[in-house]
């Protein structure tokens, strides 16, 4: 069940104006589109021109790549993602929203905002990394499920640890502090799955315990977030 | 607009060792406005943020009471109309669309917007990053009164205004308090406010 509403605005209200308000100053700078397609890009021909088809026979890849694909992803989301609500503090329009917003659906609006995002940056990423390095996928359904899970589950870690640096000194060294044990578990488990995927192998539980970080990271977030943004 | 009436009493605050608000109480009723006055450093903008539940005080307590309904620090956020030199909203937005946006968090209906940006006289398609400093003081006001709140928190209102815009936001201040709501002016020196208004001067 959502929240209490304020005043007549429900909360999914809320939270789709701050999803559609997101993308519309997104699409007016395209600040964070430029920078992750832009570091993803970057990193995607490094990786190609040193591992590409000629550098890597299959069954080295197999292990190797998937880890590359991830990092490429988590450095990218890391370099555009945590700006959601640093950015509200540093251009004073925090305050704004502090005062107009219900914060769990303001929440919501900037987790589906980064989701989608994400989303976008894998569509871009995923299907050129696949061809520049040569590797097939023996289970595309499985791939395409982690990188959904994966994704999303980037996007809300990235997006709790931008609240709760925000209002912090010395951002760029906490979010790093903070971003390590919060992804590591993610990244160990969508490592592992497109491994499983690209081998063909089943995904064991592995499946199953993304969709309970990503669940996790989403219930504690909603918690977490009403208490790190007001005072 | 049905009663409403804010009580604060004891407001302490401190930042590190430098003590901000010190006991600071102070009553406003039904159509009142109370001024706070003090130079610059006082306190006024923090005690305007206490009130607003932007910042909590470390002792004391704020009592909005809307409809016999005690509001919480959550409740004040959601509730009161707030005008301040740290207010600011999306450059990359015209006018027009962080009214939409901010009337969509409130409830507000989008006529309400349009009608108040007209009284202002506030060009409703320029990119907010491209107002003059007296019209994003104009746009300010223009969101603090979009969700018709009962409380007003008015730090230094008139500020960066010509005659015009102050002649415009007086009038609202007037019909506001008119219609039984409530307004806290700060101000560093007095403000005529066009009735009796009670006096706190910090500092």
């Amino acid at each position: 069940m959502p929240p209490p509403t304020s005043r007549s605005a429900d909360w999914l209200a809320q939270a789709a104006a701050v999803f559609a308000k997101e993308w519309r100053c997104e699409l007016r700078t395209r600040y964070a589109l430029n920078t992750l397609a832009l570091f993803a890009v970057t990193t995607l021909v490094v990786v190609s021109a040193g591992l590409g088809p000629l550098g890597t026979s299959a069954a080295e890849g197999t292990p190797v790549l998937p880890v590359l694909l991830w990092l490429i992803l988590l450095f990218a989301a890391a370099a555009g993602l945590p700006r959601g609500f640093v950015q509200e503090e540093e251009t004073h329009t925090a305050t704004a929203l502090r005062l107009a917003a219900t914060p769990s659906a303001l929440f919501c609006g900037k987790l589906l905002y980064g989701a989608s995002l994400m989303l976008a940056l894998e569509a871009l990423v995923a299907p050129l990394f696949l061809a520049l390095v040569q590797l097939e996928v023996a289970a595309p359904g499985l791939f395409a499920a982690t990188l959904l899970a994966g994704g999303y589950g980037l996007a809300a870690a990235s997006t709790l640890i931008a609240a709760m640096i925000a209002q912090a000194r010395g951002r760029s060294a906490l979010f790093a502090v903070l971003a390590f044990p919060i992804t590591l578990p993610l990244l160990l488990l969508v490592v592992e799955l497109t491994r499983n995927a690209v081998a063909g192998e089943p995904a064991g539980g592995a499946l199953t315990q993304l969709l309970l970080y990503d669940a996790t990271v989403t219930v504690a977030s909603m918690m977490l977030f009403p208490v790190v943004w007001n005072p | 607009m049905p009663a409403a009436s804010l009580r604060f009493t004891g407001l302490r605050r401190r930042f590190g060792r430098l003590a901000v608000l010190e006991g600071v109480s102070g009553a406003v009723a039904e159509g009142e406005a109370l001024l706070v006055t003090g130079p610059n450093g006082s306190g006024k903008s923090t005690l305007l943020r206490c009130l607003a539940g932007l910042l909590a005080p470390d002792a004391g307590t704020v009592e909005l009471t809307e409809d016999g309904r005690l509001l919480d620090a959550a409740g004040r956020r959601r509730s009161v109309g707030y005008v301040a030199p740290d207010l600011a909203f999306y450059e990359e937005l015209t006018a027009s669309e962080n009214l939409a946006f901010f009337g969509r968090l409130r409830g507000a209906p989008p006529a309400r917007g349009q009608e108040l940006l007209a009284r202002l006289g506030l060009p409703a398609e320029r990119q907010a990053g491209a107002l003059s400093s007296g019209m994003r003081q104009r746009l300010r006001w223009v969101w603090a009164l979009l969700h018709r709140p009962r409380l007003l928190l008015l730090d230094e209102p008139f500020q960066n205004l010509d005659a015009g815009g102050e002649a415009a936001a007086r009038a609202l201040l007037a019909e506001h308090l008119a219609a039984g709501g409530l307004a806290v002016v700060a101000n560093p020196s007095p403000l005529e406010l066009g009735r009796a208004a009670p006096h706190l001067a910090l500092g």
